[in-house]
């Protein structure tokens, strides 16, 4: 793999669901950027995420993960990948230990490896003393937290998102924010959708802009303003959208 | 005649809506299906056709009226054990499960009515099965000129408010001794054993008087004579009073009616609190920082068995599932036990379908209602060697409830233990497999409907279960007394089991 070999690269992706959720998606992510991936309600953003992360197959198109080919080197591809969905996956009846070591024991982490990283993850979320209790009585907030926890456990190169923010109070979504920007400083890769869009202005660094199932605007929120009349990433998201 | 918005009587009505709603006869829809309909009509008619079989019989054999009365009572008694199971099972659903107590106790409805509404559900829910079951025998007894007997309506109701009472004052005693968490599990677990009462009341029987015919007929005689069961006891009263002497109907009219009004008034304060420590489940103190134990496995099949079997043992649907087969389990390994020898036919039949019909139940809770498939999916993970340790999960849990009991058998009588041992594993590894090929994903809440949602999947479980029971029974009657006979019954057995397998895998889902 080179240097220069995408986090994510996306060819010509199509899923139809009766009609076109995706239609002929190109896109490319660069390692090491936050990119957020912004559009109105069904645009296609959670169909993209969940083709990217193994859970739908596409019609058409291909996906790579950091120049491994998702369809033929399934698990390869998602070694390097973790996803977080709007409602995070997880079991009511377990403790958040006893979650962690599930997810390390699914992506395959030695004992050693993982305990360090279990602990540090709990203690830096603020969930260390809420480690007994079952998950089931957890605010949305405190269950994001450790859906996140369990998303870097195996310290994934490549982290996807989708509505991370939802739902969570400011000091949970601080904590959030600050985690994802962590993440690529050390060199991994964030890819994010949000309705919020004052968080894609603050944190992307490249912002994509998808409405019926294609890419309609893509670049940083400068190049994004440039394109259009101007204004916070709000006005320039509602141009856009509307233009289309 | 509508009822004010927020009186009692029009929160009875929604209550009953949703009752509706909720019932096997509308099938869980607004409006119950066509084919619904007819089943209900067709099963209502059944039951007026055998009403009148029965009915008719008594007419050309007439019973003494006290006999009669007993034997009412004997068959109220029955229905009342399963009717306290129903109504534990639906004081639990109203306390901890339902999400609509939030809504109507911030209502300025005063909470007294909304205790009423929901005890008056309580006993309407326990009622209704019973209603359907018995007045058939109301009707049928009008027509041949017997209208005291349309007194089973008024019984079967105040039965029903009667036991309503009991099971909330213990559901909501429980709470105050044990607290909300506990409470859910043990008025799970005590409406299991409710359930099962009667079974075990025969069992004890059986064992106190080592299959002595005489000796019991004897006990029972000094009983019914002098004893507690002689025809004037308060026990025969729902009985009397459903066969329409007016006394006993009163007395019972206003028993349920003293109770009701008790229970309401003296309770619906605690029943508030109930709600208060329900809404705190799932939240424990926390406990000081750096007391986090980990214990990370090296193999996947590992992770994935002990995950399950965690959840396993904190549901406590299943938990009451699991409990109510082991308390029919106990009175079989009493009879092992007792045989001394070796495993009769019914013995090996009765372990092998308990067995079957615990995996299945273990088997949709590990495999069909997983809580996050796509967490699952979107591991690196074998997604073979999640499936073959979430059967493994399933079915070790009950080949180690049998495993003492059949080692019991193996060494006391060699072959007919061996032949239960493979059956019972046999049953166990068909239920799991069918539940893995055909079972449908669906949420841990949908537990109890599970049989109706995936019709294919219980047919099948159903199929195999019997299947094994009677290849059971087959191979213990030919290892303890040949018979060619038996020989066909095992293999026709043998064929059911192998073919129900080869329909599951026909039917089998594609996975992703």
């Amino acid at each position: 793999m080179s240097a220069d070999t995408p986090a994510l690269q996306l060819r010509a992706l199509r899923k139809h669901f009766g009609r076109p959720a995706v239609d002929g998606l190109d896109l490319s992510v660069r390692r090491g950027e936050l990119y957020a991936l912004l559009g109105p309600n069904g645009a296609g953003k959670t169909t993209t995420l969940r083709m990217v992360t193994g859970l739908l197959a596409p019609d058409e198109g291909s996906v790579e993960v950091l120049g491994i080919d998702l369809a033929r080197d399934p698990a390869a591809a998602k070694r390097h990948m973790a996803y977080l969905p709007d409602d995070p996956m997880l079991y009511g009846k377990l403790k958040p230990p006893e979650y962690l070591e599930f997810v390390a024991g699914l992506w395959g982490l030695r004992p050693e490896e993982a305990e360090p990283r279990g602990r540090h993850l709990l203690d830096w979320l603020d969930l260390s003393k809420h480690a007994h209790e079952v998950t089931e009585g957890f605010s949305r907030g405190m269950k994001q937290k450790l859906a996140l926890a369990g998303a870097l456990i195996h310290e994934p190169q490549l982290l996807i998102l989708d509505e991370p923010l939802t739902g969570l109070d400011a000091a949970a979504a601080r904590q959030v924010k600050d985690l994802l920007l962590s993440h690529v400083a050390g060199g991994g890769t964030v890819i994010l959708t949000t309705h919020i869009l004052e968080v894609a202005e603050r944190l992307a660094q490249r912002i994509g802009i998808i409405r019926q199932g294609r890419l309609i605007a893509e670049g940083t929120l400068a190049e994004l303003r440039e394109r259009t009349l101007g204004g916070s990433l709000e006005d320039v998201f509602l141009q856009l959208t509307e233009q289309a | 005649m509508k009822a004010a918005p927020g009186s009692a009587l029009w929160l009875l009505g929604h209550e009953l809506r949703l009752a509706w709603y909720n019932s096997a006869v509308s099938g869980g829809k607004r409006r119950p299906g066509i084919a619904s309909i007819i089943v209900w009509i067709v099963g209502w008619t059944a039951m007026h056709a055998l009403a009148y079989a029965l009915l008719h019989g008594l007419g050309k054999h007439p019973v003494d009226r006290a006999l009669l009365g007993m034997l009412a009572g004997l068959v109220l008694l029955v229905l009342s054990t399963f009717m306290l199971s129903g109504a534990l099972k639906a004081c639990t659903l109203a306390l901890f499960e339902r999400g609509d107590l939030d809504l109507l106790l911030s209502s300025p409805l005063p909470s007294r009515s909304i205790f009423a509404v929901r005890l008056l559900g309580v006993a309407a829910s326990s009622a209704v099965l019973f209603l359907f079951l018995f007045t058939p025998f109301a009707h049928v007894a009008l027509f041949m000129g017997w209208p005291g007997w349309l007194a089973i309506y008024p019984t079967i109701a105040a039965l029903a408010i009667v036991i309503a009472c009991a099971a909330m004052l213990l559901t909501l005693a429980l709470v105050r001794v044990f607290g909300a968490r506990r409470t859910r599990v043990l008025a799970q677990v005590l409406a299991a054993v409710a359930g099962a009462l009667l079974f075990l009341l025969s069992q004890s029987f059986n064992l106190i008087f080592r299959g002595d015919d005489r000796a019991l007929a004897q006990s029972a005689r000094g009983l019914i004579e002098h004893g507690p069961l002689a025809p004037g006891s308060p026990l025969w009263l729902p009985g009397r009073a459903a066969l329409g002497e007016p006394v006993p109907l009163l007395v019972l009219a206003a028993l349920a009616l003293a109770a009701y009004a008790l229970t309401v008034a003296r309770t619906h304060r605690f029943f508030v609190k109930g709600l208060q420590q329900a809404a705190g489940i799932g939240h424990v103190a926390p406990r000081p920082a750096g007391a986090v134990r980990f214990r990370f496995r090296r193999s996947l099949f590992d992770t994935v068995v002990v995950k399950e079997w965690r959840l396993i043992a904190r549901d406590p649907h299943l938990i009451s599932q699991v409990l109510l087969q082991v308390v029919y389990l106990v009175p079989l390994l009493f009879l092992i036990l007792r045989s001394g020898d070796a495993a009769g036919p019914a013995i090996g039949a009765g372990l092998t379908l308990l067995c079957s019909s615990l995996t299945a139940s273990l088997a949709w809770i590990v495999i069909s209602a997983e809580d996050a498939p796509d967490l699952l999916l979107s591991a690196p993970a074998a997604m073979r060697t999640i499936r073959l340790a979430k059967l493994a999960a399933a079915t070790m849990l009950p080949l180690l409830v049998v495993a003492l009991p059949l080692l019991w058998m193996i060494v006391h009588g060699p072959l007919a233990g061996l032949m239960v041992a493979f059956t019972v594993s046999g049953a166990v590894l068909s239920a799991g497999l069918i539940v893995l090929w055909v079972g449908r994903p669906a949420p841990r809440s949908n537990f109890k409907a599970r049989g109706k949602e995936n019709f294919l999947s219980s047919m099948l479980e159903l199929a195999a279960t019997l299947s094994w029971g009677g290849l059971a029974w087959s191979l213990v009657s030919l290892a303890t007394a040949p018979a060619d006979w038996v020989l066909v019954a095992a293999a026709g057995a043998l064929a059911g089991a192998a073919i129900t397998l080869g329909l599951a895998w026909l039917f089998r889902r594609e996975r992703a």
